[in-house]
């Protein structure tokens, strides 16, 4: 018969938590992006008019401005980032070309319904030096897909509208049901941006994209409804080892 | 906006199959879906003058060629005499009416009218009126119709000041406020310009002398209105995109034709009032910037050839069209040419980024990895409130009075993500959050701050289960290499909270700039890695947990005991640990508590269902010599 000291105890698994997985996503993106290049920006939440829509060609006429899209706060002072852009904005005017930067986080549209949050993430990126074209931005996003969905991802580029870029442009990848779904923006920087933060457009050119966190999150991981990333339950948040 | 094919081609020389048409308007930036004749498309902001047949025609024409096929009105027309004054000509630069007296309005439609009140039109209203509809699909511009035996004294257009109720032409009410475009007649506003006409001067089944509005409205001028007014018109849509101030006379003799088409006319009438002209806009001809920005080696006369193709005059310059407010700059031209190349025949060119080296190990990575490495999960809140302090933020336009201001403290949202998750039977709870918090003194201050909050057990394995989150703990995880702590840890009192749960609660909020560096530098941060692992769905439905204890004579089966219980899976079984190990050196037996929580996908589980799956999964573990469970 065994003794009792000689039974080895049962080992103790250490029970981790998670990261939240819209944050594991976040910080997978900016490693993708930092890996080529890309150097990081901070800004803050809560933004001017100037930076969130002037400065970046969203004219005073532009739908996005109206108080049905955009949060204002403190007597329309100030607005909710509606994207993360400005950052890229203040990090433009306190550097010269060559400079690629990425700015990541939460931006917010006065919205709430199943499929769009009132709050949701953005990681965008500006690359800014002399003769930047259409072309290289294409080769850019193609090393980011490949990245984040394999070599074989077929993908396609339509045109699009965006103020702060033109050619602007929306990338679709082929899903497993044969279906294009969209992934990013993009697009060669507008000069008048350029302008904006004292880079003369004769002589420096531009490519920006943008990728919505929430929605890379949901296509990777297979999570169909946006709402479950916020409503905190351990269940759902314990999957994403 | 919704197009038939069939209308479509007609304004193409050659007549491409709805799949090389629909391959087309995608490749130059047009979505849409396709339900059998019927284009639905989405069009870009900046492509007002696509939102019609002739303008999707204009931009097809590269591809396919434009047919002329629109019949005008080609007989003189006499000049109208209108008593008419615009008041605010920055507003409405140009704006143009025609008259029209016609013999009979109970007509019958010819069959590209018919067809087009069958296939996208919707509800007809009256001849007038129809008409105006289809012309706005066929060329884009909206037009408006008065009845003519109304508007006797002086037609005026304005931009003032509103207080007052406006009746539409379609029948709803809507109080006007602030200054608005209107149109007025004897001070009584009897149109709200751009967006929808009025009830008092609408055309009827038996109008038969109609005065047709044709203009040119600043979109500045009139954005926003029909969502303020929750007016949502086809006019609208289009004004707010800019229409073609060029194209006014045009499109009122289209008008005047399709009315010949279905009645006599017995007279015809038109005036312009140009207040401002519309400048030629011009853009040097230089292929070299296009190349610059696209990154392609495209020659001078394929170049050109793609823009008149697109229908760009060229002569010394490129004369850009009056229909297209978006074209200003060669990025504009290059995205012109990009969308006639195609964007996916544009050939790759490789980008090299100086490297540069990674910023790993900061302060936000450091806590993280502490914290989940000892069990807490990260939470993302979003940061409305209904609380108000005085440095909160507050939102002019919050979705509701719940969500009117921004928080100030994490604490709030984790404790309500605490109850959330004690509802759902977890009992042990250990959650954290880092998020910026903004508030105002004279200026808005941003702060990053991180919450933690605790309560419940420390753990589930058989050292922490009998053990409860608590001061100790997060003194130990926190403030343990510290004389004088550098975490304040908070308990929450249960009274003020909507729950029956007894076990302690505990917080810790603090501004990331306030941690000493020393409390960083004994921390490293994990290199992360990332699983995409693939989502099961949670279930909503109730867990049950339930407890056993085995008491185990026979030593030698101790862990061959632990291995069958640590295998057991089932669909209802979502979890089982091993949360008390307890040696008797008197009875020289082990005894062993495991936890079951039982948890269905498709429905509450009863005691019985449960009962019945324990009695399965059990019953080969007692059939072991010198193992039993007490009770059963």
């Amino acid at each position: 018969m065994s003794n009792l000291d000689n039974i080895n105890l049962p080992s103790i698994s250490k029970e981790l938590g998670r990261l939240h997985p819209i944050n594991q996503i976040k910080d997978y993106l900016l490693k993708l992006l930092t890996n080529i290049g890309f150097e990081e920006v901070h800004g803050p939440e809560i933004e001017t008019e100037e930076f969130n829509f002037d400065m970046l060609n969203i004219k005073k006429s532009h739908p996005a401005r109206q108080m049905h899209d955009t949060f204002y706060a403190e007597g329309k002072k100030n607005v909710l980032r509606t994207h993360t852009s400005p950052v890229q904005i203040r990090g433009m005017l306190e550097s010269k070309p060559p400079i690629a930067f990425i700015s990541a986080g939460k931006v917010y549209r006065k919205d709430d319904d199943a499929t769009h949050l009132p709050m949701f993430h953005q990681v965008e990126g500006i690359y800014v030096d002399e003769n930047v074209t259409f072309a290289n931005l294409k080769d850019l996003i193609h090393q980011i897909l490949h990245e984040l969905f394999g070599d074989n991802v077929q993908i396609r580029f339509r045109p699009s509208y965006f103020p702060f870029t033109e050619p602007s442009a929306e990338v679709d990848i082929l899903s497993e049901n044969g279906k294009w779904l969209e992934i990013l923006g993009c697009g060669i920087v507008n000069p008048v941006v350029l302008e904006n933060c004292n880079i003369d457009p004769n002589k420096f050119s531009g490519l920006a994209f943008g990728l919505g966190v929430e929605r890379i999150a949901m296509l990777k991981y297979g999570v169909n409804d946006i709402r479950e990333f916020y409503k905190s339950n351990l269940d759902f948040l314990a999957q994403f080892k | 906006m919704k197009i038939n094919y069939q209308d479509l081609i007609n304004f193409l020389l050659e007549k491409p199959s709805k799949e090389d048409l629909s391959h087309k308007l995608f490749q130059l930036g047009h979505e849409h879906e396709i339900s059998c004749d019927i284009f639905d498309m989405e069009l870009t902001p900046n492509r007002g003058d696509c939102l019609s047949l002739i303008g999707l025609a204009r931009d097809l024409a590269v591809f396919f060629g434009k047919s002329n096929s629109i019949d005008l009105f080609d007989d003189d027309i006499e000049p109208l005499e209108i008593n008419f004054e615009n008041l605010s000509p920055k507003d409405c630069p140009k704006i143009s009416f025609l008259e029209i007296e016609i013999e009979e309005s109970n007509v019958e439609y010819k069959p590209y009218l018919e067809n087009y009140f069958n296939t996208i039109g919707g509800n007809k209203a009256n001849l007038f009126t129809d008409i105006s509809n289809y012309i706005s699909y066929e060329l884009g511009q909206p037009t408006h119709c008065f009845d003519r035996e109304v508007i006797k004294n002086k037609l005026i257009f304005e931009n003032r000041e509103c207080n007052v109720i406006f009746k539409t032409l379609l029948g709803s009410e809507v109080s006007l406020k602030d200054s608005n475009c209107v149109f007025s007649l004897n001070n009584e506003i009897i149109s709200l310009a751009g967006v929808m006409g009025g009830a008092s001067t609408a055309c009827s089944f038996n109008t038969k002398k109609v005065l047709v509005e044709c203009a040119y409205f600043n979109p500045e001028s009139i954005i926003g209105k029909s969502i303020q007014y929750n007016l949502i018109s086809d006019a609208a849509h289009k004004f707010e995109r800019g229409v073609d101030i060029e194209s006014q006379e045009m499109v009122l003799r289209r008008f005047a034709k399709v009315v010949q088409d279905h009645a006599k006319i017995k007279s015809i009438r038109f005036k312009s009032f140009t207040e401002a002209h519309n400048q030629d806009f011009n853009i040097p001809i230089d292929v070299s910037k296009i190349n610059k920005i696209l990154g392609t080696s495209l020659k001078n006369d394929e170049y050109l050839r793609h823009l008149k193709g697109l229908g760009f005059h060229i002569s010394n310059e490129i004369k850009v069209p009056s229909y297209r407010h978006d074209i200003e700059t060669n990025n504009d031209l290059a995205e012109e040419i990009a969308r006639v190349i195609g964007y996916n025949n544009i050939k790759s060119t490789p980008i090299n980024l100086q490297k540069l080296a990674n910023n790993h190990g900061n302060k936000v990575a450091k806590l993280e990895s502490l914290l989940v490495n000892n069990g807490f999960s990260e939470v993302i809140n979003f940061p409305f409130t209904p609380i108000k302090e005085k440095e909160s933020i507050n939102i002019d336009n919050p979705l509701d009075s719940n969500r009117n201001n921004l928080r100030i403290s994490l604490k709030d949202s984790l404790i309500e993500n605490l109850l959330y998750n004690e509802r759902r039977q977890k009992d042990s709870i250990k959650l954290f959050e880092i998020s910026d918090i903004y508030t105002k003194d004279k200026v808005i201050k941003q702060q990053k701050k991180l919450g933690l909050i605790i309560s419940g057990r420390q753990g589930r394995n058989y050292n922490d289960f009998p053990k409860k989150l608590d001061q100790k703990y997060l003194n130990k995880l926190l403030n343990e290499n510290y004389s004088e702590g550098i975490f304040e840890i908070n308990e929450i009192s249960r009274s003020s909270l909507n729950t029956k749960k007894k076990d302690k609660i505990f917080y810790v909020e603090t501004s990331l700039e306030d941690i000493p560096m020393s409390f960083f530098t004994k921390l490293s941060a994990q290199q992360k890695s990332i699983d995409f692992i693939n989502y099961k769905p949670i279930s909503e439905y109730p867990s049950s947990s339930r407890d056993f204890s085995f008491v185990i004579e026979d030593l030698q089966v101790v862990h061959e005991i632990i291995d069958m219980l640590d295998n057991i899976s089932d669909d209802i079984i979502k979890d089982s640990f091993l949360f008390d190990y307890y040696k008797d050196d008197k009875r020289k037996i082990i005894k062993l508590g495991y936890r079951f929580i039982f948890q269905s996908h498709l429905m509450t589980l009863s005691d019985s269902e449960i009962n019945k799956k324990v009695n399965e999964i059990l019953s080969p573990i007692v059939e072991f010599d010198g193992v039993s469970i007490p009770g059963m």
